[in-house]
């Protein structure tokens, strides 16, 4: 709040066609991709992914085989990234050894011959900023995880650069501390108004924080939106399966019907798969939050899909119930209730599970064989 | 070494600590109780350098005040003698030429050895070891052959007309320094590789995302942190060379005598073992004394003890 680093309205980053190829594999295949002005934008994505890779291309760390880098509508494709003005947090840091908190935050200032006077009032604030201000005289070595961490965003954000660019800053840090910085980082975004491109594994961290989440797989953006669309409306199976926990059903859908390959059963779905004609080789996606237990021989709404099954495991989870309901063909579904939920799940319990037309997405079934699904083949006791 | 410096330029100890703050404070007091029950592991060494180190040295020293009065008169000799503290001082030069020499050929051999595949860094890493696998004694014969007025070199440069008359390039200081900078290259290169290959490179990328040009973040960032083993290979190859006997003496011209031919000359030729004595304790007073006023200048022992 005490910022006196100018606030603006940041700088917008287009990566157009982006592709990298390694001998073997391609890192980046063909990303186009807008970050708006002062946006918090998140690249997610399981490691190997490419979300380095790209960072570093628009970093200017590497250079792309093919497709155009524009920060501000300016062209950077082939500027060096002494001269490209974005600011970058690594996850390992980077700080210099050599030189006191001080000195590394006045770095990027002194090369850009920035008046003594200026550098140690803005250097101050920086510091002042992550709330490091009385350690300015210590080495890197003398400074815990987070500490070092923090220097680095000050000195990243001390010569106002165009855009912030961050590479799995937090990924060194135990959860604790991570969970406070990305609070940190979040309030920073809002104080300083720039774009922050993000870069983290971690789809707890990225919904988080993020304004949009754009999810890669195998170098290609394969979903883009704010953290709600991908929770809410995962356009494919693998984009459900990353984000969150999910019960999925293997199918057909049929207009407002989805028949589990499974069982048989047929669920009732709300109007069009994400307005795609979804026929064989779909996947019906229910969150655990929007799946209800009830007794046996309760009534049940009439536009509600139900399964029954057993209980089989109950885990408490402080906030809430946990519960795993076996259903007689062997899989299992995963469910999330209130400590004060009507019914008192106990293992070995005979429930109905239901949920709402309304709350099942049906997707696209893009992966492979069948993986860790969570509706998932257990040994289970309650074979039919 | 016990006096304290002027002005102490290690950093402080740290002040109060804020509460919450969870800084891992490097533990300064890692000096341990020097003696327990492992130190007895020592005794072997101690014993070993008590017998051939401490106890000459202690003769030699008894012997310049001894030998072969009682008094300071083979060190009065020396001072009084323009041509002994000649000889001394030539040798500071030579060896200070030699060191810096050996730091500018060895730096950047050091330095591409990090860039180079791990075959080449290999070949890179014999080439410079190949001294070590051949006599002292042959390689300077071998300069000798090359450098001479009928060498190669000369013959060369004579063939192509470069030159009229052959250059004088042994028998002078030249030579010396030649022969003695290749010896010296190894316990260069090795000890700046050794701390090169530990910087991280990403560094140097950082930098330069901080608006460093690339040259500039060399300069600020990586050359900085060599400075330790700048320092270790200056300090031996310096040391290493003050001592040299045998190139000085096949290459060297008459106005090139280094001390320790001086000394070998006063020992085996002209039989004054007091007076080489006095010679050997003075290289040995006048080199800590340039040791410790190096150590004040650049502060060894902040890279020594370093945080990093
Ligand atoms: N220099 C390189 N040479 C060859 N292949 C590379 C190189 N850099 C990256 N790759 C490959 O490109 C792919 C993408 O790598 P990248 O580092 O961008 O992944 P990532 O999404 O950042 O993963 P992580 O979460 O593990 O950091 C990986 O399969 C990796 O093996
Ligand atoms: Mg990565």
């Amino acid at each position: 709040m005490q910022s006196q680093l100018s606030r603006d309205a940041g700088t917008s980053i287009d990566i157009r066609n982006v592709v990298k190829r390694y001998k073997g594999q391609t890192a980046v295949d063909d990303v186009t991709l807008s970050v708006e002005a002062g946006e918090f934008l998140t690249l997610l994505g399981a490691s190997g992914s490419g979300k380095s890779t790209l960072l570093n291309i628009v970093a200017g760390f590497i250079t792309a085989d093919a497709g155009r880098i524009e920060v501000g509508g300016r062209d950077l494709t082939t500027v060096p990234p002494h001269r490209r003005d974005l600011g970058m947090v690594f996850q390992h840091y980077a700080l210099f050894p050599h030189m006191t908190v001080w000195q590394n935050v006045a770095f990027p200032l002194k090369r850009r011959r920035v008046a003594k006077a200026q550098i140690a009032s803005r250097v101050r604030q920086a510091l002042e900023v992550v709330e490091l201000g009385h350690l300015a005289e210590r080495r890197p070595a003398q400074l815990s995880g987070g500490q070092q961490q923090r220097v680095a965003l000050a000195r990243a954000i001390v010569f106002e650069p165009q855009a912030l660019l961050m590479d799995e800053p937090l990924g060194a840090l135990d959860k604790r501390l991570r969970e406070q910085l990305q609070l940190e980082i979040k309030r920073l975004h809002h104080e300083l108004g720039t774009t922050f491109v993000f870069v983290t594994h971690d789809q707890e961290e990225a919904l988080a924080m993020s304004d949009r989440i754009a999810l890669l797989r195998d170098g290609r953006v394969v979903q883009i939106g704010s953290p709600q669309d991908l929770y809410d409306r995962p356009a494919s199976r693998y984009a459900a399966e990353f984000l969150g926990e999910s019960n999925l059903f293997t199918g057909r859908c049929d207009g407002r019907t989805f028949v589990d390959e499974r069982s048989g059963a047929a669920f009732t779905v709300a109007a069009g798969g994400n307005g795609v004609e979804l026929r064989n080789g779909s996947a019906l996606v229910v969150r655990p939050e929007h799946v209800m237990l009830a007794a046996d021989d309760a009534p049940l709404p009439a536009d509600h899909n139900t399964l029954d099954g057993l209980i089989r495991d109950v885990t408490y989870l402080g906030s809430g119930l946990r519960v795993e309901v076996a259903l007689p063909d062997g899989r299992h579904l995963v469910t999330r209730t209130g400590t004060r939920s009507g019914l008192r799940p106990q293992p070995g319990l005979p429930v109905v599970a239901h949920w709402h037309a309304e709350h099942a997405v049906v997707v696209a079934d893009d992966t492979g064989a069948a993986v860790s699904a969570t509706v998932s083949e257990t040994a289970s006791t309650v074979a039919a | 070494m016990t006096a304290a410096p002027a002005v102490d330029l290690r950093p402080a100890a740290p002040r109060g600590q804020h509460p919450g703050n969870l800084a891992s404070q490097p533990s300064r007091s890692t000096r341990k109780r020097w003696f327990d029950g492992w130190g007895l592991l020592m005794l072997p060494l101690a014993l070993f350098l008590l017998l051939v180190f401490v106890a000459p040295l202690a003769l030699v020293l008894a012997r310049s005040f001894t030998d072969p009065v009682t008094g300071l008169d083979n060190y009065r000799d020396f001072v009084s003698s323009s041509l002994y503290v000649d000889v001394l001082a030539n040798t500071f030069r030579i060896s200070g030429v030699v060191t810096l020499l050996t730091l500018v050929l060895g730096f950047p051999y050091a330095y591409l050895m990090t860039l180079a595949t791990p075959f080449w860094r290999g070949v890179m890493l014999i080439v410079v070891l190949v001294p070590f696998w051949t006599s002292l004694l042959v390689r300077t014969f071998a300069w000798v052959l090359m450098l001479g007025d009928t060498g190669v070199v000369n013959q060369t440069l004579l063939g192509l007309g470069v030159v009229e008359e052959p250059i004088a390039m042994i028998r002078n200081s030249t030579g010396v320094i030649i022969g003695m900078v290749q010896v010296m290259l190894p316990y260069a290169v090795l000890p700046l590789f050794a701390t090169m290959r530990s910087i991280d490179r990403r560094l140097l990328q950082a930098g330069e995302g901080l608006g460093a040009r690339p040259m500039t973040a060399f300069w600020r960032i990586y050359a900085p942190l060599t400075l330790p083993g700048v320092a270790a290979s200056c300090l031996l190859v310096f040391i290493s060379s003050i001592g040299f006997y045998v190139t000085p003496a096949l290459l060297g011209g008459p106005k090139d005598v280094m001390i320790g031919e001086l000394i070998v000359q006063q020992l085996s030729g002209v039989l004054r073992w007091g007076f080489a004595s006095a010679l050997a304790v003075a290289l040995l007073v006048v080199t800590a004394a340039l040791l410790l006023l190096v150590a004040r200048i650049v502060n060894v022992g902040k890279f020594m003890a370093g945080d990093r």
